[in-house]
């Protein structure tokens, strides 16, 4: 896994970190990322979305955190060793945190190893070649979206 | 010279000129005799214009400059004021506001010339002095900064310059010998880019005429092109001045010349008009003075800020957003202070932990962390206070408003405000303008009735409007109201049953507030007819929530027939409160201090019920009972205990019973937003982090009563 990490980053590729959620591998654009934590005690908030988990104190700051399981309407998150929180960062709205069963590795992708998802729904916007396996790119803004 | 460094204490000082420009005319209306007010305004006026002056916004300096002349006039008894004046000067002062709005937006005046206003003023002035005589009895160093400024007009500039001893000694030389002496102007293009060469080529052409005896700028500053778009010279020929002005002329991209043949006498006589009129003028500035004087101390206060700001700002033309606070130098003391006890507090604790743990030591730890705390607790005092202003800053201008509404609305009132120097955190100042400023209009416009009404009812033919402010508690409380006809609670909810916001048994029930509170309601407008002061919809539901984003909130009062009063709560601080940590199940939730009145423990069996809703009776009072976990989403409990803890929070006079599991005790808290991705019911106005790391959501009980 580590050299893949070595890997001359062409031009035209980006780099993706792929994770797990559920048995799917997703990979997430690198730049949207933050910071990668460790499962920890997240507060409830009350009367918020239903895919919201609550809030976490990241370093003295107050950041959201939300289960891409309930928004992509898939089955409850079980938290593991493995779990952990992805912080990304957009310019607008600032940090939010997103959780994944799994953070495996960091992938290049060149754009002729991305396929465009015609049907592959609203949050995935490409499928992404990397060796034998395939890695769901998803549409952060999509994910963040309240009205998706 | 780049003045862009001084922009920030520009604008500052401009807006205090202004405010003050705006008292002293609002005075001056009610007293147009007053002398010491006419002087004050000159001074301002004065003062706006140099300071305009020195930061090169030549619209501005011009449209001040006018105004001072007619002050001039006024001082000098050769003008009454008179109501047009009165209506005129505000007129500039709203131009000149419209300047420095351009300034803060852009850093650059815009390119609203003001004609208009200009003209009027010098009509003014033109009728104080019997028309053109006038010109000779101004000032001439007025005068010439006049000229500076005109915007196209081909002056006769070559006139206005003053000649040293030895320069007229020159012309007066030339004069013997027999040349004729010409003075002349000429005016360059504005577009033109080099402008020096074209002044070059100009003095090449006419110097083949006769020599140049007096240059105006020098002509080094006319090489290193440091003139506007205009330079003057007098030349001494033998030819005619038609010649020399063709030849002057004919250079590319001259756009004017103009100039005439000058004796040496009248230049001579000039010269001592204007001495007379210098020393006049440093009378005037030695008036002015000690107004200077006054003005030195707030702006070596200022310098700070503005040199911190200056680091930001690279680029000229970018907006001037940020905010300063003029600091009492005394405030800054203190917090100095309060610093360095906080490193001696530091040190002790560092040595503390390099030295081995003993009985004796822990003790003193504890002391240690004793004076910590109050250090901590003081220097947050100290910041805040740092960051309070008075409101004044923002209700100054008030009065004003409310002179011009009454014109518009031809209702005769008058405003009454106490409580200026109230002191509220700078950024709820700055927000607080506008929806304080709606309410007043509110009140000018639907609350008060036009003079005939009033006359009728037998109330005073003036309505009163008026802005009370103080501080209560951890909270600043202002009161906007009028003696006005109230709020027809009937209308209103006549209203809200055509505009289907209630049906028909709502109304019924509903209580005389919930119908009032229909108001707040977004596009809820009561006016009969959309005036450009109020009514078009977007009202008291952008005050609410304008006072609700600074975490404070808005109540009506009215009386039918006898007037309607918002009351505006507004807490102290933002950032940093006292507040009551409670446990539910095993969440933790902060409650402000300052809206808890006492915490009670009451029997299940004490619980009544009223509209089925559970209620307590407290000392006389009805208080209804909130299950805070049924409102938070909470398990509830599997058995109900025999006693709730009940916490009894106040909102203006109503009260309501928060049933709580634990009570955890009070704690500073810091104010943190939960970000903008959650969609909150507002029932959590923020998270704080505790000393475990741990966050706990703060309550906003205001939104549960």
């Amino acid at each position: 896994m580590a050299e893949k990490n070595l890997e001359v980053i062409d031009k035209e590729s980006k780099q993706y970190i792929v994770v797990m959620v559920g048995s799917e591998q997703y990979g997430i654009d690198i730049s949207y990322i933050d910071n990668i934590v460790r499962m920890q005690k997240i507060t409830r908030v009350p009367k918020v979305q239903s895919y919201f988990n609550g809030v976490i104190n990241l370093r003295g700051e107050i950041v959201s955190v939300m289960s891409i399981r309930k928004k992509m309407g898939l089955e409850d998150d079980v938290f593991t060793n493995a779990s952990r929180i992805i912080i990304l960062k957009l310019e607008e709205k600032g940090a939010i945190g997103v959780i994944v069963d799994e953070v495996r590795e960091v992938v290049n992708l060149s754009e002729d190893e991305i396929e465009n998802a015609a049907n592959k729904g609203k949050f995935i916007n490409g499928i992404g070649k990397h060796g034998d396996e395939l890695i769901s790119l998803l549409e952060i803004n999509a994910i963040v979206d309240d009205n998706i | 010279m780049d003045v862009s460094q001084y922009l920030e204490i520009f604008i500052d000082e401009t807006s205090e000129h202004l405010q003050n420009l705006n008292d002293c005319i609002m005075e001056l209306e009610k007293d147009p005799e007053n002398m010491d007010t006419i002087n004050e305004i000159f001074r301002a006026a004065h003062s706006l214009k140099g300071m305009a002056g020195t930061m090169g916004f030549k619209r501005m300096q011009r449209l001040t400059h006018d105004m001072e002349n007619v002050f001039q006039e006024v001082r000098s008894d050769k003008l009454k004021v008179t109501s047009p004046m009165i209506d005129l000067l505000f007129k500039c002062l709203d131009a000149i506001e419209g300047y420095l709005d351009n300034v803060k937006a852009s850093s650059d005046e815009g390119t609203e010339e003001n004609e208009l206003i200009i003209k009027e003023l010098n009509d003014f002035i033109a009728g104080a002095n019997g028309n053109a005589p006038a010109q000779a009895a101004e000032p001439a160093p007025a005068k010439k900064e006049a000229a500076a400024s005109g915007n196209g007009g081909f002056e006769k500039k070559y006139f206005e310059f003053e000649l040293s001893d030895s320069e007229r000694d020159k012309i007066k030389d030339a004069e013997k010998n027999g040349a004729h002496v010409y003075g002349m102007t000429v005016f360059i293009q504005k577009e033109c880019l080099l402008k020096a060469a074209r002044a070059f080529l100009v003095f090449k052409a006419v110097e083949e005429f006769g020599q140049i005896l007096v240059y105006n700028p020098s002509s080094q500053d006319i090489e290193d092109e440091k003139f506007d778009s205009d330079f003057s010279f007098y030349i001494a020929s033998e030819e005619s001045y038609d010649k020399i002005r063709d030849a002057a002329k004919a250079v590319s991209e001259i756009e004017e010349v103009i100039g005439e043949e000058v004796r040496y006498e009248v230049l001579a006589a000039k010269q001592e008009k204007a001495e007379a009129a210098e020393a006049a003028v440093e009378a005037a500035a030695a008036a002015a003075a000690p107004a200077a004087e006054k003005a030195a101390p707030a702006q070596a206060a200022a310098k700070p800020a503005a040199n911190n700001a200056e680091n930001k700002k690279q680029t000229v033309a970018k907006p001037v957003t940020n905010r300063t606070v003029r600091v009492d130098i005394e405030k800054l003391d203190a917090l100095m202070n309060q610093v360095s006890e906080l490193l001696i507090a530091k040190n002790s604790i560092v040595m503390f932990g390099s030295a081995e743990a003993g009985d004796f030591q822990s003790q003193s730890f504890h002391e240690q962390i004793e004076s910590l705390e109050r250090i901590t607790t003081n220097l947050h005092e100290s910041v805040m206070k740092v960051r309070m202003v008075p409101i004044e800053s923002v209700v100054a201008k008030f009065p004003r408003m409310i002179r011009d509404l009454s014109r518009k609305l031809d209702k005769k009132m008058e405003l009454y405000m106490t409580g200026e120097d109230t002191e509220l955190d700078r950024t709820v100042v700055d927000q607080i303008g506008d929806p304080l400023q709606h309410l007043l209009r509110n009140s000018a416009d639907h609350g008060l009735e036009d003079n005939a009404t009033r006359l009728a009812k037998g109330k005073p033919e003036v309505g009163s409007i008026f802005l009370k402010a103080f501080q209560e508690g951890n909270n600043v409380i202002i009161e906007v109201g009028d003696d006005g006809n109230g709020i027809d609670v009937d209308a209103v909810r006549t209203k809200a049953l055509e505009r289907g916001v209630i049906t028909d048994e709502q109304a019924e029930t509903m209580t005389q507030k919930e119908i009032i509170n229909l108001l707040f309601l977004p596009s809820f407008s009561m006016a009969k007819k959309i005036t450009d002061i109020s009514g078009r919809g977007v009202g008291l539901d952008v005050v609410k929530s304008n006072i609700e984003a600074l975490g404070g909130d808005v109540e009506v009062k009215t009386e039918l027939g006898a007037g309607t009063t918002f009351t505006v709560r507004l807490p102290l601080t933002l950032a940093i409160i006292q507040a009551l940590m409670v446990e539910i199940r095993n969440e933790k939730y902060a409650i402000a201090l300052n809206s808890i009145s006492n915490i009670e423990d009451i029997p299940v069996k004490d619980i009544k019920y009223v509209e089925s809703k559970e209620v307590i009776h407290l000392r006389g009072k009805v208080i209804p009972l909130i299950r805070m976990d049924q409102v938070l989403d909470i398990e509830p409990k599997e058995e109900e205990p025999e006693s709730l803890t009940v916490v009894i929070v106040q909102k203006g006079e109503s009260l309501a019973g928060l049933v709580v599991d634990n009570l955890m005790g009070q704690q500073e808290i810091v104010i943190k937003s939960l970000g903008k991705y959650m969609n909150n019911n507002k029932i959590i106005s923020g998270a704080t982090i505790l000393g475990d790391g741990e966050v706990a959501l703060i309550l906003d009980v205001n939104v549960l009563m």
